[in-house]
């Protein structure tokens, strides 16, 4: 059954998890438009990496409803198909030490999608141009930087061709000028209309990236807003507070 | 039909009749020798059980005649199982072999739980260096180093002189025990133990082995010390037929032969002399060694068990270990009590027990096909299994847990995460760990030789014992293991080589090459 493109990518309903007696997130609701990046703010605990990594069910939620492209993320769901439909970046890279860079980015299609080696490397070639990184191909993952270590993760997530991409703290590692690069990679993502959601705590990174700012507080999302409006005006106190906090800094 | 029969029963009446007029000729097999009889025997004892060549397979003496002999008087085909003397008995009680003739003395303690028929007179010596003033009486070794063979009764006969010198306030003879007789026969050679003990007709045989370095210093006569015995498991009626058979061969005058061929009793043919010079070292006996298909033979037994057991016990370990990573449960718990168990207890322990104590629980394990190989293999796989499922969890606990996250996001199975992403990495990590206890292992296996396994040492023990050229043997075997060590070491240095990925100076050189 064909989406119209007017229909949500992600539609979140209602989402509850807990760690034992522990809420982490309490009745969280919104929905993510096609191609939109959406930038997730918050002070640490407050259960945006739990949020983002409930969509691709690393971690499974306790109640609630996610629909990802039409469909239902529940108990049912087959692992494999999610995960190909959605990918995931993280703040260490999480790269395959004993796979050279094309390496860590063929084997997953080999592996899961079975394609052939050469394929399989072809794709991985492609996308490791896109993010600027293709002269490192046949190096080991401990002879990168961070920032290029990261730009790999990225190509590998995108090697499984998804059509929407988590990152959760991609800059936490990073010096400012890999920071920058990253920033571009993202941006020329969704100009090909790759929907993002990006948990982070770069202020700059996110008002540059981000379409819309969602910052959540206690399991909860307070705000929802273009990041002008909320960068400028935020409306809760929690945020106003977090804002002064992070501009301290 | 009353022609055929009564030609059928009248040829039937003839054969009785013939069985009967040849009693001795055509003697009924006992119980322990029906089908077939199996002797268990520990040929480090010339010149009563021992190997006469290079080929350890190859066993000659007096008991093996004898052995040969009574399979020839109850028509049966006869097989020889060697194994550790400490073995012998416990073998016997599980059934692995019919009888037990080995050089072994008639002793009352054993007739408590064997049946023991004498099959040959002997007496007790007390040997010393050529020269050694002979002594009065055994209360004249107070002090003094003795040496015996573990697992004989000699040291228990002696502990009972040792309580009479305690009672007169002197010191007791300090007894050493070594598991095979050659070392005893050592021990006072190289000057360790003032005397050892042994029985009149092995010390003739040695005496060409040794030109003249020993000599007998006291005979004592303990009474228990004079016969040589065969042993069966209780059973009255098998013990007649044994002792019946014996006095038969006696009385065909089948025993004078091998008396005399063994040089027990003067007469008879030539033997051929093993003796040497035994100064020096001997440059052939030790390349004629290294070359024999006994020893290639023996080191391949040792590599090929210590290979196979290892595998297996990576096999059985990587499960294991993986289960261990994972969460609490009843699974867990009994790896860990597994763990403990094959940890805790000697390996040697668990040889016997699966080749000795195995067999009386489960009658299966008595047959053929549970040979002293695959109870080696089996034995050594689940002790080596228990010390690996520690190197594999510690390895794959050291992986980073972002490792599988990442797999799992990238849509990998659990299998495939393992195959592709942890175990390569785990690899690296328990590598060094793993040859170590496969070095470990290798040598390990010469404890199989307690349950008759014909490796590397036992064939060199063997081979001691045949011509007493200590040196040259134990320099022979320390080649073969020095070889299959060091191979080992260069391998593990070859696969070291393709985990150039953990160390960015390497990474760098590698990616340049």
């Amino acid at each position: 059954m064909p989406q119209p493109d007017a229909a949500p990518m992600i539609e979140v309903r209602n989402l509850q998890k807990s760690y034992g007696d522990f809420a982490v997130l309490r009745n969280v609701s919104f929905s993510v438009a096609r191609g939109e990046k959406i930038v997730i703010l918050g002070p640490s605990g407050s259960g945006k990496s739990t949020l983002i990594r409930c969509f691709n069910r690393i971690e499974p939620h306790d109640a609630g409803e996610i629909v990802i492209d039409g469909e239902r993320i529940d108990q049912t769901t087959e692992l494999t198909r999610l995960r190909c439909t959605v990918g995931m970046v993280f703040q260490n890279y999480n790269l395959f030490p004993h796979l050279s860079v094309l390496e860590n980015c063929a084997l997953p299609p080999r592996v899961v999608k079975k394609a052939g080696r050469e394929a399989a490397e072809d794709l991985a070639m492609n996308f490791l141009h896109r993010v600027n990184i293709a002269d490192q191909a046949r190096k080991y993952p401990i002879q990168l930087s961070g920032g290029q270590q990261q730009r790999v993760a990225i190509a590998r997530a995108l090697c499984m061709q998804p059509s929407v991409m988590l990152f959760d703290e991609p800059t936490a590692a990073l010096d400012p000028e890999a920071v920058s690069g990253v920033a571009d990679i993202m941006a020329s993502l969704s100009a090909d209309g790759m929907t993002t959601l990006c948990v982070t705590h770069e202020m700059g990174f996110a008002r540059r990236i981000a379409d819309r700012i969602i910052f959540m507080d206690q399991g909860r999302i307070l705000e929802s807003a273009p990041p002008e409006d909320f960068f400028t005006r935020p409306r809760t106190d929690r945020a106003r507070d977090f804002l002064s906090q992070m501009i301290r800094y | 039909m009353p022609g055929p029969l009564s030609v059928r029963t009248f040829l039937w009446v003839c054969l009785m009749l013939g069985l009967l007029a040849a009693p001795g000729a055509r003697a009924q097999a006992p119980s322990f020798a029906a089908g077939g009889l199996t002797v268990c025997t520990n040929p480090t004892l010339p010149p009563m059980t021992f190997v006469n060549g290079t080929d350890s397979s190859d066993l000659a003496g007096v008991d093996i005649d004898v052995s040969r002999r009574l399979g020839a008087y109850w028509h049966v085909p006869v097989s020889f199982v060697s194994m550790d003397f400490v073995g012998l008995f416990p073998s016997l009680e599980a059934g692995r072999c019919g009888m037990v003739i080995s050089g072994v003395v008639r002793q009352p303690a054993r007739e408590v739980k064997f049946d023991a028929v004498p099959y040959q007179p002997t007496s007790l010596v007390v040997v010393a260096r050529a020269g050694t003033a002979p002594i009065a009486a055994m209360a004249d070794l107070s002090g003094k180093v003795l040496a015996v063979q573990s697992g004989t009764s000699y040291a228990a006969r002696v502990a009972q002189e040792n309580v009479a010198l305690a009672a007169a306030g002197r010191p007791p003879i300090e007894i050493q025990q070594y598991p095979t007789e050659d070392q005893v026969v050592q021990q006072v050679l190289i000057g360790r133990a003032f005397a050892f003990v042994s029985q009149d007709v092995e010390l003739a045989f040695r005496q060409t082995q040794l030109n003249g370095k020993v000599s007998v210093i006291f005979q004592p006569d303990y009474p228990e010390f004079r016969n040589f015995a065969i042993y069966i498991r209780k059973d009255a009626r098998d013990r007649a037929a044994l002792a019946g058979a014996i006095a038969a061969l006696r009385d065909s005058g089948q025993m004078t032969p091998i008396l005399q061929r063994w040089r027990i009793i003067p007469g008879g043919g030539a033997q051929e002399s093993t003796a040497r010079a035994a100064s020096g070292f001997n440059w052939r006996t030790f390349a004629s060694a290294l070359v024999s298909p006994a020893f290639a033979r023996g080191a391949a037994i040792t590599l090929a068990m210590a290979v196979l057991s290892h595998l297996t016990a990576i096999g059985l370990a990587v499960p294991m270990a993986m289960v261990m990573n994972g969460r609490d449960g009843l699974l867990k718990s009994a790896i860990r009590a597994y763990v403990a168990l094959f940890r805790a207890a000697p390996t040697l322990l668990q040889l016997l027990f699966v080749w000795n104590a195995l067999p009386q629980f489960l009658p299966v394990f008595r047959e053929a096909w549970f040979t002293p190989f695959l109870a080696a293999w089996i034995s050594l796989s689940i002790n080596e299994a228990a010390y690996q499922v520690e190197i594999n969890r510690a390895a794959l606990q050291a992986i980073d847990p972002g490792q599988a996250l990442a797999g799992d996001a990238l849509g990998m199975t659990r299998m495939q995460v393992y195959r592709h992403v942890i175990f390569p990495q785990a690899l690296r990590i328990a590598l060094p760990s793993t040859i170590n206890e496969f070095i470990s292992l290798i040598k390990t296996t010469s404890l199989a030789s307690v349950i008759s396994l014909q490796e590397l040492l036992a064939v060199t023990q063997i081979n001691v014992a045949r011509t007493f050229e200590f040196t040259e043997y134990y320099a022979a075997a320390l080649i073969y293991y020095l070889l299959i060590v060091f191979f080992f070491l260069w391998v593990q240095k070859r696969i070291e080589r393709r985990f150039a990925w953990a160390d960015r100076l390497k990474a760098t050189s590698h990616a340049a090459a």
